[in-house]
């Protein structure tokens, strides 16, 4: 027996630090964002988004807000805008919990990239849907709603866990509604305010920022006693 | 013959039942004790302050008003029903999530069962924390003197309409085992009951009435009738609306037992036909819906009507004097008796001792405007000796008043001289005669009122405002207001009759 073969690395043992090219590094890194993505539904939630844009579109084409002032009629994009920002919030929950964040360095990116692209999506999507017409506020209205109510959902996936994310955009609207049946003027029901007031498009991005820097820094509450395993 | 065939058989189903039911009885309070619903509670309970009580109290103190934002339009159930149904969709998705669908369902009981525990455990904590928030909301409006009878039957509607959603949501949570289960029933449920508020906006009558969140001429507080004061709340709408809701409970939990994992196939088939039985329930609550007529005192449903509820509340009235005319209103009106006798009491003193005058004056019921010419009037004169009928449900009165925000005293004392004057000259209910219209402004000119205050008070009145009167009406006015009190009084005891009856011109206006 000799020490000859000792030199020839076993086979399937991971290379040795010089010989890692840059195409290994960026499979190993798409790799890791496809699981990543996968193991927060990332995929069920592109479908979702997808359908909230074609509720948007059908309750716009066929005008199911058929009475009231303008205050009713932002009702139900209200909703829409709110339920997407409940999706992208139950993105953020991940099944793995303690050993996931032990063994990845590249988590907070993850987490910061996927609540950015998905809300790109959703204002994407949603944009679609109101091509139909009619939508209250315009595109400039969209973006704000719908980036504060994702920054809602943000925060209290940081609170309250990503499982129960989306109580946090159900609230708010309902606080909406209650702040648009009442001409409620705070800046942070910004949509009670017009499209181009400076108050509420503030308002929204102080939300959004502290919601996309909590989810990046500390991830979703992972409580203790977990109620039930996400799916 | 053996001993053991001549011991008698012990009959022991009676104890295997009661078993069963202790078994599911404490499934029920495991469920309970490891239910998501409490964890959301606090929540609610700062949207249900928000929504549902903050808004209610800008209304008058009646509990017709105070209840028409969050009973009416339902906004306690849009505070409390997404939630539940979010959480009912988590609780039933729970087995699916953990993948444990196969173990569960080689277990001795029904899987159905069980998962109708885990339901009822959700439902309870979701039912009895809105029975809670309700009657800490009407015991703090008895505290602050809220006048009548709260809306027990809306409160019943509340509570099946949460049943409801919990069954859907659960339902959802079932069939879709995923992390969006729980928001897309939330959201669901919130879509739903918007659509209902704002189909209602159209639909004020037929099937749409069968819709939780629909008050459009339904819910009594809309037409500041006196349900809960003068007569009690109808329950005839209620019951159907329960009976919709309780059939799309039943609809929803069966379909949750029709998968062959839920059980047996005979309990399979008698989920089926409890579901055809939701379905039918649900049905025949629509069909009673359309059936609906608007009566004097609410939605009256001919197949669910009962007499005994048309029978007035009786009171024992709180009175005062007014330019010495007793004025007697409901104790639920009790703290605005000072402000009818003071604006009362100049028009009253001015046309005293007049044949036509009244004698005494009382509050009437308001009731829903479902006669073919538009609303009652608000203040008219009948009866020999004559009495002044005061519907003051149909007025806004002198406070807080909800979307209108605050009526001023001043506000609430034109009105009323303005209805009592065009009562007294027998205006009816359009603008009147042309001599009517004079001896009316003439009357509230001498009790200060100008021509444009005249037209202003009209303004908030229910029913079309009316614009200013045609010039000569105005210069008519000013000479019989000029005359003195003397020869006003005895042209007006002369012409009294044939005034009201509209067979005078302005030329016989002296």
């Amino acid at each position: 027996m000799t020490a000859a073969g000792l030199h020839r690395p076993a086979p399937g043992s991971a290379p040795p630090p010089g010989a890692v090219t840059r195409r290994d590094r960026a499979a190993a890194g798409w790799r890791l964002a496809r699981f990543y993505l996968v193991s927060r539904r990332v995929p069920m939630a592109l479908a979702l988004l997808a359908g909230l844009g074609a509720l948007l579109w059908s309750a716009l084409h066929w005008r199911w807000n058929i009475a009231g002032g303008p205050a009713a009629q932002l009702f139900i994009p209200l909703t829409i805008q709110a339920g997407a920002a409940a999706v992208i919030a139950l993105a953020t929950f991940g099944p793995f919990g303690e050993p996931e964040r032990a063994a990845g360095r590249w988590l907070p990116w993850l987490r910061l990239g996927t609540a950015v692209a998905l809300t790109a999506v959703a204002f994407g999507t949603l944009a679609a849907g109101a091509a139909a017409g009619g939508m209250p506020g315009g595109t400039l209205a969209l973006l704000r709603n719908l980036g504060g109510m994702v920054g809602v959902g943000l925060l209290t996936a940081a609170v309250l866990g990503g499982a129960f994310s989306w109580t946090g955009p159900m609230a708010y609207l309902l606080i909406s509604e209650g702040g648009l049946a009442h001409r409620s003027t705070t800046p942070w029901i910004w949509a009670t305010r017009p499209p181009h007031d400076r108050g509420g498009a503030i308002c929204a991005c102080l939300v959004i920022a502290a919601g996309l820097v909590l989810i990046t820094v500390r991830g979703p509450r992972e409580p203790g006693r977990e109620p039930g395993q996400a799916s | 013959m053996t001993a053991a065939a001549a011991a008698p058989v012990r009959y022991r189903a009676p104890r295997a039942n009661g078993a069963a039911l202790l078994t599911l009885a404490r499934l029920v309070r495991v469920e309970m004790r490891r239910n998501a619903m409490p964890w959301i509670l606090p929540l609610i309970a700062a949207l249900f302050w928000f929504d549902s009580y903050r808004p209610s109290i800008g209304a008058a103190p009646l509990y017709g008003l105070r209840t028409y934002w969050n009973m009416g339009e339902g906004h306690t159930i849009n505070d409390f029903g997404p939630f539940v149904a979010g959480v009912a969709a988590w609780m039933g998705s729970r087995d699916g999530r953990r993948g444990l669908g196969d173990l569960v369902a080689a277990v001795s009981r029904p899987r159905w069962a069980a998962q109708l525990a885990t339901w009822a455990a959700t439902a309870i904590w979701a039912v009895a924390a809105y029975l809670v928030f309700v009657g800490v909301m009407f015991a703090w409006y008895a505290h602050q003197g809220v006048g009548g009878t709260p809306p027990w039957w809306w409160v019943a509607v509340g509570a099946t309409a949460v049943i409801a959603l919990s069954a859907v949501g659960f339902a959802i949570g079932a069939y879709w085992p995923s992390r969006f289960a729980a928001a897309a029933a939330a959201f669901t449920a919130f879509l739903a009951l918007v659509l209902s508020y704002q189909i209602g906006f159209k639909h004020t009558s037929g099937w749409a009435l069968i819709l939780p969140t629909n008050f459009h001429g339904n819910f009594e507080g809309n037409a500041q009738v006196d349900s809960g004061i003068f007569y009690p709340w109808l329950p005839d709408l209620p019951i159907a609306r329960i009976m919709f809701l309780a059939g799309i409970a039943v609809v929803a939990l069966g379909l949750t037992g029709l998968p062959a994992r839920a059980g047996s196939r005979r309990l399979r088939r008698a989920v089926a036909a409890v579901t055809l039985a939701g379905v039918a329930l649900a049905g025949t609550a629509v069909g009673l819906a359309n059936s609906a007529q608007l009566a004097a005192e609410g939605v009256v449903i001919p197949a669910l009507h009962d007499a005994a509820n048309d029978a007035p509340i009786a009171y024992s009235p709180v009175c005062a004097r007014a330019a010495g005319l007793p004025v007697c209103l409901n104790p639920a009106y009790g703290r605005w008796l000072p402000d009818v006798t003071a604006e009362l009491a100049p028009v009253l003193a001015e046309v005293a001792g007049l044949p036509g005058a009244p004698v005494r004056a009382v509050q009437v019921p308001a009731s829903y405007p479902s006669n073919a010419d538009g609303p009652p009037l608000i203040l008219s004169l009948g009866g020999q000796p004559p009495v002044l009928s005061l519907s003051l449900g149909q007025l806004n009165m002198p406070g807080p008043c909800g979307f209108c925000g605050q009526v001023p005293t001043q506000e609430f004392t034109g009105q009323l001289q303005y209805l009592f004057a065009r009562a007294f000259a027998g205006a009816g209910i359009g603008p009147g005669s042309l001599v009517q219209q004079a001896v009316q402004a003439a009357l509230l000119l001498k009790v200060g009122m100008p021509f444009a205050a005249q037209v202003a008070a009209t303004q908030n009145i229910p029913g079309s405002p009316q614009g200013q009167a045609p010039e000569p009406v105005y210069a008519a006015a000013q000479r019989l207001a000029a005359l003195p009190a003397a020869a006003r009084h005895d042209w007006l005891a002369a012409h009294l009759p044939a005034l009201r009856a509209g067979g005078l011109t302005l030329g016989q206006v002296p």
